[in-house]
């Protein structure tokens, strides 16, 4: 069977000889390198570990963090109370009627008409006078009225008759005074002591 | 082994028989085992379906509630500026501070002493509320800057009582008190109640932010669920108000009111060239950090909510159209009767004189009623009426306060010969402060009427109107010609040896005004009542006006008219006024129009 085909193959051999001779597959022998174990397993164990501990790490940097974060809050919130705090007692030190007890406390008047003096000729435009204390404007408000259920009439008890020495004429007269003392304008008397008022 | 084994069971037979009966055949117990197995873990299974299946959401819910805190971000409410960017109202945080008197009410009266001499509140009302039954929660104390309350709870932990804790509670700080009370209005505990605090509202509250986060331990977890809603802070408020003029105006009008023992006042200071108000002061007034102590009557604006008849003061109006009209000039001759008898009625000058020969700038400077009418027949029907209306009145301004009344200008074609004669001097129609200040300033700003504003740039109100003086608008009512002519006799009305109203002078300024003395409508009866309102409207310097000023005072209990009662006030609210804006006396020589012929 092999024989014819040898045959026709040895009557071919000397046309390309060489290039069937190189193209002819032969089985060549297994070659296992084993490649070293050790380097590649260090190298895995050795990321793995850095994963885990650099994981560690930024979790309890970041839980740091928000520890900082929190407690730079509260600062930021004390100290935000603080400012507004201290821009309200700016404000009430600011406040004109403040201003105005505080000037009158060191004895300044309201300014009266004002005069300007003129720096290229030296003129005074206006009429110049003193501001005087009678031209006060007077800055506190009037006292409010007492309603009327703080503010009863007094009543008046006639003291039992001891004698002769208190006439009838005596208790009248006392009467009146009390009477007088309730009358509208007794009112006044609560009023706040105000330096303005005349 | 065979033989041993009969043996053992000889050996044990007591043992094995009950051993036996005891665990059953080993078939019979492997049944009965599968059949607890099988239970236990159909109800393993049942329970894995109602967890899985039925509400699989809850739990997980559950699960994320716990360690979820979900927080308000407050927006700041924005600020009430007036012109140079002074607060007239501010927020600032605040606390309030609550109790549990579940907690305190073992130690009540000495935390009760505590707590009163440390966050000014009542002892006894402190005392009563720490001992409260049946209550889990007590206000202490409301509206405390949060610093202090902060404070008062670390030093209450420091000496040992516990049940205190704080709450967000802002506080809305009015630091003049009750410079523009009027207008800015003030808070309730939840919301705007009145003035700009209530119109403005919807720009000055801004919306509250929320955040969703996780915490552990007091600190958010870092990469737990984290959901912010950012606040947006209100837009603070800018007005036109001059804080420290509306002060000194505020105590000039209540000197006014309070020494002329009249019932109430009005005061308004206004930029002649721009319209913007630098003071609209009203007395009485209140607090607006304690509106609850002032009458209600008082907590709005009467400048801009109570109409009153102008009287002589409309004058102005009338003579400066008549001008503009070229019927007359400040020289026209007038022969002024002791009383004029219009169809049924007399018409008197309020002071008595027999025949008087009164130029025009005569009839300014004495206030007469009848040389106003007389010169006041020179206008065509219906003349008088366009010109009022073409100086606002009848007509609300729309500057942003609350409760505006237009007035009471009956429409022209309802006039009669006797209306028009009373409307020339200013009876028989009503008007508001604000209207009659822009009106007076429409001759101080050379013809041409500015409208009024108290909001700088532009605000929207609640009723959806826009305003503020991006919206000033400027219209021509008379001429400058007419305008220059009319400051010119309203000169004289404060001249002291021809005018009404010396008064009301400012010394070494040219000053232009005008008196009113006008009867009051009596609201019951709805006639004139013997009651004045009295009134000095002016501009100053004269020939280069600066400011427009107006006081009304309401029926002075002194029996004094428009010039010896809010001549002086005027005087000096003038006098601060250009002190402060420093404008120098122009220098010119006053008027000298003659007044009689």
């Amino acid at each position: 069977m092999s024989s014819p085909a040898f045959q026709i193959r040895s009557r071919v051999p000397r046309i390309a000889e060489a290039a069937v001779e190189r193209a002819r597959l032969t089985v060549v022998p297994r070659r296992r390198v084993r490649a070293a174990r050790m380097p590649f397993v260090s190298l895995v164990s050795l990321v793995l570990l850095g994963g885990v501990v650099g994981l560690l790490l930024f979790n309890t940097s970041m839980q740091q963090a928000s520890f900082a974060a929190t407690s730079l809050e509260a600062q930021a919130g004390t100290l935000t109370a603080r400012e507004q705090t201290l821009r309200m007692e700016l404000d009430v030190l600011n406040d004109p009627q403040r201003v105005a007890q505080e000037a009158r406390k060191m004895g300044m008047v309201t300014a009266g008409a004002p005069a300007f003096l003129r720096l290229s000729d030296g003129k005074v435009l206006g009429t110049a006078a003193p501001a005087t204390v009678a031209g006060n404007v007077p800055i506190y408000p009037p006292a409010p009225t007492v309603p009327a259920i703080l503010d009863p009439p007094t009543t008046y008890v006639d003291p039992p008759d001891t004698g002769a020495s208190t006439g009838p004429s005596g208790n009248g007269q006392g009467k009146n005074d009390h009477k007088h003392h309730n009358s509208p304008g007794g009112t006044t008397n609560h009023a706040r002591p105000d330096h303005d008022r005349r | 082994m065979r033989p041993t084994r009969p043996l053992q069971r000889a050996g044990r037979p007591a043992s094995r028989r009950p051993r036996g009966s005891l665990r059953g055949a080993p078939h019979l117990r492997l049944r009965f085992g599968f059949i607890v197995i099988a239970m236990v873990l159909s109800v393993f299974g049942a329970r894995l379906v109602q967890l899985q299946g039925i509400d699989p959401k809850s739990y997980a819910a559950m699960a994320a509630a716990e360690g979820m805190v979900q927080v308000v971000l407050p927006a700041e409410r924005g600020d009430i500026l007036d012109r140079n960017g002074e607060p007239m109202a501010d927020s600032v945080d605040g606390l309030m501070v609550v109790a549990d008197p579940y907690m305190t009410r073992d130690r009540a009266p000495e935390l009760a002493k505590f707590l009163s001499s440390r966050l000014d509140v009542d002892y006894f009302d402190t005392l009563e509320r720490l001992r409260t039954k049946d209550s889990r929660f007590e206000y202490i104390a409301r509206r405390v800057p949060s610093t202090k309350a902060t404070d008062v709870l670390n030093a209450a932990k420091a000496a040992g009582y516990e049940g205190l804790a704080t709450r967000r509670d802002p506080i809305r700080d009015y630091p003049a008190g009750d410079v523009g009370a009027n207008l800015i209005g003030f808070m309730g505990t939840d919301e705007a109640l009145g003035g700009f605090e209530r119109t403005f509202d919807g720009q000055l509250a801004g919306t509250d932010g929320s955040a969703r986060y996780e915490i552990g331990g007091g600190n958010r977890i870092p990469l737990g669920e984290s959901t912010i809603t950012r606040a947006v802070d209100g837009k603070d408020l800018h007005t036109t108000i001059d804080e420290d003029l509306q002060w000194y105006t505020q105590r000039v009008l209540q000197q006014t009111v309070v020494g002329s023992r009249s019932e109430s006042g009005v005061a308004i200071v206004m930029d002649s060239r721009t319209g913007e108000l630098l003071a609209l002061a009203d007395y009485p007034t209140f607090d607006a950090n304690a509106p609850l102590e002032a009458s209600k009557d008082d907590l709005g604006s009467r400048a801009m909510s109570s109409p009153y008849e102008p009287g002589s003061v409309e004058k102005v109006l009338t003579l400066s159209s008549l001008i503009d009209a070229g019927k007359v000039t400040p020289r026209t001759k007038l022969k002024v009767p002791g009383v004029l008898n219009r169809e049924d009625r007399p018409i008197h000058d309020w002071f008595p004189h027999d025949l008087l020969h009164l130029t025009l700038a005569g009839v300014i400077a004495k206030s007469s009623n009848i040389g106003t009418v007389l010169a006041a027949d020179k206008f065509a029907p219906g003349e008088l009426y366009s010109y009022l209306r073409k100086f606002g009145l009848g007509e609300r301004t729309d500057i942003g306060v609350r409760g505006e009344t237009p007035g009471i200008l009956t429409d022209g074609s309802l006039w009669t010969h006797q209306t028009q004669d009373r409307i020339a001097f200013g009876q028989s129609l009503s008007v508001n402060a604000v209207q009659m200040t822009a009106a007076v300033n429409t001759i101080a700003n050379g013809g041409v009427r500015v409208s009024p504003s108290l909001v700088k740039g532009s605000a929207t109100t609640d009723d959806g109107t826009t305003v503020g003086t991006d919206r000033t608008t400027k219209s021509r009512v008379v001429s400058t010609r007419a305008a220059h002519d009319m400051a010119h006799m309203m000169e004289r009305v404060v001249d002291p040896d021809v005018g009404v109203a010396p008064a009301a002078q400012v010394p070494g300024y040219r000053v232009a005004g005008k008196t009113g003395t006008a009867q009051r409508v009596g609201a019951d009866c709805g006639c004139y009542d013997d009651t004045f309102t009295v009134s000095f409207a002016g501009f100053a310097p004269a020939d280069d006006p600066r400011f427009t000023i107006y006081v009304v005072v309401q029926n002075p209990g002194n029996g004094g008219g428009g010039g010896s009662v809010a001549g002086p006030a005027f005087s000096k609210i003038m006098s601060y006024t250009l002190r402060r804006y420093a404008v120098p006396p122009t220098g010119t020589r006053p008027s000298h129009l003659p007044v009689e012929w």
